[in-house]
């Protein structure tokens, strides 16, 4: 398509915007809507303008941003202006990705912050009457007015003033906010009001000055002074036209009722004022004052009978009606129930009516109702600008993975990779070679005390005091309710010294949980969280054991054994363990020297068939085994009983968080458990629905296409009794299988 | 783009009154950050006599950092806090700075140093760009 702007002449195009793809001459000091009325035309369908900003019935998309009060929008060469749709909505911008994982584009919107005393809104007359006496008093003070090209758009308690400046959003805290915005024009209602060709008295005004003639005009009320036009009296009944736009105006003489039907092309009303006090409705929990005619109790308009009331929401007169029917009867419920005043304009046009339609029910005048942010439509990248997303943890091995190709993902607030290339060659690394996976990202607490064994016997579920030095345990972390938080180890460096491994995604929470018990008992118990300051590599398979030799480590500790030494040169704390089902040996090294020490594997593994494995493949490899993930298989309310892990609780002791509510709910039915499942075919999606007849049961939770069983291995929620051993998944049947699917004995991660 | 470097010292656990008495030794000027009662990293310091036989002592370099000239904080950092400024100096303010949690070494000389966790500082460079 052919650019308008860029054909025009040098020099042409200064004066020019492009307006549904046609160029538009404007003059300088023009806002795109009076530009448009230059040009004959008008900014949108019709209704009346105010050009004021009072209203919403020259809304635009004006460089792709829709809602845009275009009498409020200054013209300026190539800007681009398209037209709402009469009927419907503006299209929503379309934001084009491919990779889910992008951060979104978009504008980059500055904000600026200032901290005054005094913020007067509105640069008139008593605006400038209040800012002057703020400053004579020694007060700081900044006056924010649209004419600046400051739109106010918010009040906030506290209080805090936002505005749209064209440099970006501006925020100003302060002790005062006075309001002195001045007064809107009184918009009419009455059939034919949503045709074009009426204005408001100030917008005739205004295009007057501008010298913009408004031929075949009639006026009705105030008359604007200079403006040509023929001033009709008599009551206003109603607007009749062709094409949209008004060709005629019907009043009615005020005594006899007689109508009277004048031609016309422009209708200019003159109808009185209202507050425009939007910002000082918006809260009343701040120091706010309202100044001059914003201040002004002027009187309602005449109870309207007919036509559209809310020209935003498109409300008439027979929709207030319904819905005062239906029991709508005060201001706040009827603007609910009949979205008059839920619309661009928030009221602007419509609620002097609506108060004066139910003060000729009830007698009496309403006051107006709440107001709400934003004042004027902002686009997204304005109300989000300067707010952030969570920020996402890269480990210290974060570049080497994407060297090696890794395709990464956001898991427990971490970046980590997914997968490197063939999550099953990754799988069969581990299998049958050695592989190693970053784990710098479980959590890792130091306790140490004289009360660290007392502490930790009432924490955990399991044994703590026999845990020798050198040896770790596995252990459940319970919530008082018997629910499980999170997993991990405890390994005991001393008498009185432990280190405690958390979750990923549970670090931060347990963490917090210990450290609050703790504080609550009293307990003399140091604690240290190296979670974000110590790297960690899951050197894992069955030449595991060989490679860390390889690297130094001559007497690589038995299962779950730990020892300090150095790998690679590299000074380590070396964790036996597995959650692989493998020979498996966590490296907890500090994060400095990470990739030093991941290099040096990679190079001491080859010929041994070393690849590194991604999450995808860890998934596979933790579901033959059986091992739970916390947070991904358990529910917020799951037990030890219903995950199949009471082997983890030792009901003999006396006392530990959650053991009395375990004790209670073991006297109760088992209505929930986690159960494996085997199956042919492909691995069905987690989540998936599983159904035993026609009844939805439960869920699965994971699943792998096992390539060393050559079945369906998976994790699944059964939460219906009797348990039954068949299940239907994906209209495909699966077997109860009990867990580890692979190596129940446990022998090769014990090798 | 503002060049967060690795902090190496001390991460001392300890009694609040062993972590007062505590001894610092480094091969240069040994800055003391008490990240809370029971909890100090000594950016600089190789060694610490304190009085604690509990007390964990741990080699740290799971920080980064910038020193910040006056001007600089005001750019980078005060226009990305919703929480003000301390005035006293010096003085360690804690909080999220472009919505990372991060913190402020405020010294009396009006230079500041800015940290956070490793695992954090991409994000927090390129929020400050």
């Amino acid at each position: 398509m052919t650019d308008p702007i860029s054909d025009t002449p040098a020099g042409a195009a200064a004066s020019r915007i492009v307006v549904d793809g046609r160029p538009l001459v404007f003059e300088p000091g023009d806002s795109v809507a009076v530009a448009i009325l230059r040009a004959g035309e008008v900014p949108a369908s019709g209704g009346t303008l105010c050009l004021a900003g009072d209203c919403g019935n020259c809304l635009a998309q004006v460089d792709g941003v829709a809602y845009i009060r275009t009498c409020q929008t200054a013209a300026r060469a190539g800007l681009s202006v398209v037209r709402h749709p009469t009927h419907g909505l503006p299209p929503l911008p379309v934001v084009a990705t491919s990779d889910p994982t992008a951060s979104p584009g978009g504008r980059d919107i500055a904000v600026r912050r200032r901290v005054v005393d005094v913020v007067v809104v509105g640069g008139g007359s008593s605006g400038r009457a209040a800012a002057a006496a703020a400053t004579a008093s020694g007060q700081s003070v900044v006056v924010l007015d649209s004419a600046d090209g400051v739109e106010v758009v918010a009040a906030y308690a506290g209080p805090l003033v936002v505005a749209r400046t064209r440099d970006g959003m501006l925020q100003v805290q302060a002790s005062e906010v006075v309001v002195a915005t001045g007064a809107a024009e009184i918009h009419p209602v009455c059939p034919g009001n949503e045709l074009a060709g009426l204005l408001t008295a100030g917008a005739a005004a205004q295009l007057h000055a501008a010298g913009i003639s408004v031929p075949g005009a009639v006026a009705i009320g105030t008359v604007p002074e200079g403006v040509p036009c023929s001033r009709l009296d008599g009551r206003l009944v109603r607007f009749e036209g062709g094409d949209g736009r008004v060709t005629a105006v019907v009043t009615a003489d005020t005594e006899s009722g007689t109508e009277i039907r004048t031609p016309c092309s422009t209708v200019i009303l003159g109808l009185g004022h209202a507050p425009r006090d939007l910002l000082g409705r918006m809260s009343d929990q701040m120091p706010l004052t309202v100044v001059g005619a914003a201040a002004i109790e002027y009187p309602l308009p005449p109870p309207p009978t007919e036509g559209v009331v809310c020209p935003c929401s498109g409300t008439t007169v027979g929709d207030l009606e319904v819905a005062w029917a239906k029991g709508f009867g005060e201001l706040e419920l009827l603007k609910r129930a009949s979205f008059a005043g839920l619309g661009t304009c928030q009221g602007g046009a419509c609620l002097p009516h609506v108060r004066s339609w139910i003060a000729a029910r009830t007698g009496e005048s309403p006051a107006p109702f709440t107001a709400r942010p934003a004042a004027r439509q902002i686009t997204l990248a304005e109300a989000a600008a300067d707010t952030y997303v969570d920020a996402f943890r890269r480990t210290p091995l974060h570049d080497e993975h994407l060297a090696l190709g890794a395709r990464m993902d956001r898991f427990g607030s971490w970046w980590r990779p997914w997968r490197y290339g063939d999550p099953v060659a990754e799988y069969w690394a581990v299998r049958e070679a050695v592989s190693l996976g970053d784990v710098s990202t479980l959590g890792k607490l130091v306790v140490s005390g004289p009360d660290v064994v007392e502490a930790l016997e009432r924490l955990y579920p399991c044994r703590v005091a026999d845990i020798k030095v050198g040896r770790s345990r596995y252990a459940l972390l319970l919530n008082e309710r018997g629910h499980v938080m999170d997993d991990g180890m405890i390994l005991r460096e001393g008498e009185t010294r432990f280190v405690l491994t958390f979750t990923s995604s549970g670090a931060a929470n347990a963490e917090m949980w210990v450290r609050d018990w703790i504080d609550r008992w009293g307990l003399r118990v140091h604690m240290l969280d190296r979670t974000m300051s110590l790297a960690a590599i899951n050197v894992t398979g069955p030449l595991a054991a060989s490679l860390l030799r390889r690297a130094g480590l001559s007497d690589p500790p038995r299962f779950l054994g730990h020892l300090r030494a150095d790998v690679a040169g590299v000074p380590c704390h070396v964790m036996r363990l597995s959650f692989t089902g493998e020979a498996s040996f966590e490296l907890h090294h500090p994060v400095d020297r990470a990739v030093e020490l991941w290099r040096g594997l990679l190079e001491l593994g080859k010929g041994m068939g070393i690849r590194p494995h991604g999450l995808e493949a860890l998934q596979g490899l933790r579901l033959e085994k059986g091992h739970v993930i916390i947070g991904m298989d358990t529910e917020l309310d799951s037990t030890p009983r219903r995950l199949g892990m009471d082997w983890a609780v030792r009901m003999d002791k006396a006392w530990f968080v959650g053991r009395t509510s375990l004790e209670r709910t073991s006297k109760l039915p088992d209505e929930r458990r986690l159960r494996g499942f085997t199956m042919s075919g492909p691995a069905p999606v987690e989540g998936s629905p599983i159904w035993t007849g026609g009844e939805i049961v439960g869920h699965v939770t994971g699943s792998w296409s096992s390539p060393i069983l050559g079945k369906v291995v998976l994790l699944g929620w059964q939460k219906r009794t009797p348990f039954v051993d068949r299940v239907e998944i994906e209209g495909r049947e699966a077997l109860v299988a009990s867990t580890p699917f692979y190596d129940p004995e446990g022998h090769r991660a014990r090798a | 783009m503002l060049a967060l470097d690795r902090l190496r010292g001390l991460r001392v656990i300890a009694d609040a009154s062993a972590l007062d008495a505590a001894r610092w030794e480094g091969s240069g000027e040994v800055a003391v950050l008490r990240f809370a009662p029971d909890d100090v990293f000594a950016v600089g310091a190789r060694s610490v006599d304190v009085d604690d036989e509990h007390a964990i002592v741990e080699d740290e370099t799971g920080y980064v950092g910038a020193w910040l000239s006056l001007d600089e904080l005001d750019r980078l950092v005060v226009s990305r806090i919703e929480w003000p400024l301390p005035i006293r100096r010096p003085i360690l303010a804690q909080g999220l700075i472009a919505g990372v949690a991060a913190k402020l070494w405020l010294a009396h000389d009006g230079t500041s140093l800015l940290l956070t966790a490793a695992p954090f500082a991409e994000e927090l460079r390129a929020r400050l760009r």
